[in-house]
């Protein structure tokens, strides 16, 4: 369900967003539609054969549908950056995300064939950690950092830029990841898997070091809640690799699941849902906004786009998250049931909070006060 | 603010009014910001030309800001016809920020 909100978010913000990238238009909002009806029937049939562990006729349709979405989202920015004359380094980043998107979506669609049908050489589980990292690196992380070197120094106004290192960055988590994919086909020793973390890491480092440079150069001194949030999630990226490295060096002495749980959590819940909970109210609002004020805006004052959300209650729920994820990453440590509750409590309300705010931007009515 | 014109007077009227045309993400008017290059008054033909950027090519926000900008100049000139250009020559700049506005932004 996570993934299932998170993706859809994403997509959702890339499609807006890939104009801005490529500085041409989307070529088709049809794709883009059908693109979302495919995502928004596919992912809750895959949601629900997932909580029934049932890999039958709706398991396959849903990742089928999914897969569907992607083509679409792939051909509508194939064509987008086709029709366009400028090409940079952030849009390859997103058009590359989406390559291995399809790649991450199609190995899903035949694990699933795989749990009956045993159309590979071992079981759909043996192949779940490349699923998962194809999706995570591959889509994920190379979305946001092509998006987010575009908008953070944009959002700071800063004088900062430095695509060279971008394509450093480009060149170091493509190469880690497709000697990820090397070793992991190949079968070879564990030890050999710190190549490609150290190149992921490298590339990782890197973009830790554009966004910081962006921030010192920016400016707009000022800095909102939602670019801090999102400046966060970027500093979080290196928790996650520090318990992939720890799993690879005590493998034999700790808890596999228990640091593989770990991992897990502090990608999804640390790095990802910070970008997101922050990125959600900088692009949303804007985007709610325009449809709602371009015609009018000139007839009046308006309110900001960071006027139509409730700002105390994503303070409150920007709080409520970090104590959330705190709290719950050190109930896996300790495999405490009560912090684990606790720290489940906190993220609840984060995402009660979470969708108040978003429901409150997508109910906005015009405001104006006439000059 | 450098804006250039070819009627010094009209042009003040206009840009007195352009400073209620406020770039939404940022909060601060687009005159301050730099993003107006230029104002013709074309008196034969009754017609404004106003020529301006925006921050980003392709900024999600644009059509709001071409279509304030219109409308702050209908309410100037409201038996003129009204007419924005966009340019992207030059690209827009931090360095266009005025002295106002970088005080605004390092607020």
């Amino acid at each position: 369900m996570a993934l299932g909100w998170g993706s859809k978010i994403i997509l959702g913000a890339s499609h807006q967003l890939f104009p801005v990238l490529i500085e041409g238009k989307l070529h088709s909002n049809f794709l883009a539609y059908l693109s979302f009806i495919f995502a928004a029937t596919g992912i809750p049939l895959l949601v629900f054969s997932f909580y029934e562990f049932d890999m039958g006729m709706m398991a396959r349709t849903g990742a089928t549908l999914i897969n569907l979405a992607v083509i679409s989202y792939f051909v509508n920015l194939w064509l987008s950056m086709s029709n366009t004359k400028k090409q940079n380094v952030h849009a390859v980043f997103a058009f590359t995300s989406v390559l291995w998107l399809f790649l991450t979506t199609g190995l899903g669609l035949l694990l699933i064939w795989n749990f009956t049908s045993h159309t590979l050489s071992n079981d759909s589980l043996h192949y779940l950690s490349l699923h998962a990292h194809l999706g995570i690196i591959g889509w994920f992380l190379l979305m946001i950092i092509g998006v987010g070197s575009r908008l953070i120094p944009m959002f700071l106004i800063s004088k900062y830029e430095n695509t060279t290192k971008l394509w450093w960055i480009y060149a170091l988590i493509n190469i880690g990841l497709l000697s990820f994919l090397f070793l992991f086909l190949s079968s070879p020793r564990s030890e050999l898997y710190f190549i490609p973390i150290a190149l992921i890491s490298s590339g990782i480092i890197l973009f830790g070091n554009h966004i910081y440079r962006s921030f010192a150069k920016r400016i707009r001194k000022k800095v909102d809640e939602q670019v801090k949030i999102s400046m966060l999630s970027v500093a979080f990226i290196i928790i996650p690799i520090i318990v992939m490295v720890a799993i690879i060096a005590f493998f034999t002495t700790v808890s596999s699941t228990q640091l593989a749980l770990l991992y897990g959590f502090t990608i999804f819940f640390g790095w990802i849902t910070a970008i997101i909970l922050g990125m959600t109210f900088k692009t949303l609002p804007f985007i709610v906004w325009n449809k709602v004020y371009h015609n009018i805006a000139g007839l009046g004052k308006t309110p900001n786009p960071k006027e139509l959300f409730l700002n105390s209650v994503f303070i409150v729920s920007g709080v409520s998250y970090l104590i959330g994820f705190l709290v719950f990453g050190l109930g896996i440590i300790q495999r405490n049931t009560l912090i684990l509750n606790v720290g489940a409590i906190l993220l609840l309300v984060t995402a009660v909070l979470y969708n108040f705010n978003v429901f409150i931007i997508l109910f906005h009515k015009a405001k104006i006060n006439e000059r | 603010m450098n804006v250039k014109t070819n009627n010094s007077k009209k042009g003040d009227i206009a840009i007195s009014g352009l400073y209620d045309v406020i770039d939404p993400e940022i909060g601060l008017n687009i005159i301050d910001l730099g993003l107006v290059y230029q104002i013709d008054f074309v008196e034969e033909n009754k017609e404004i030309i106003v020529t301006m950027t925006l921050t980003t090519q392709f900024c999600p926000m644009g059509d709001a800001i071409v279509s304030s900008t219109t409308q702050s100049m209908q309410q100037s000139f409201p038996e003129d016809k009204i007419q924005v250009n966009l340019t992207f020559d030059p690209h827009w700049d931090a360095s266009m920020i005025s002295e106002e506005g970088n005080k605004f932004l390092n607020y």
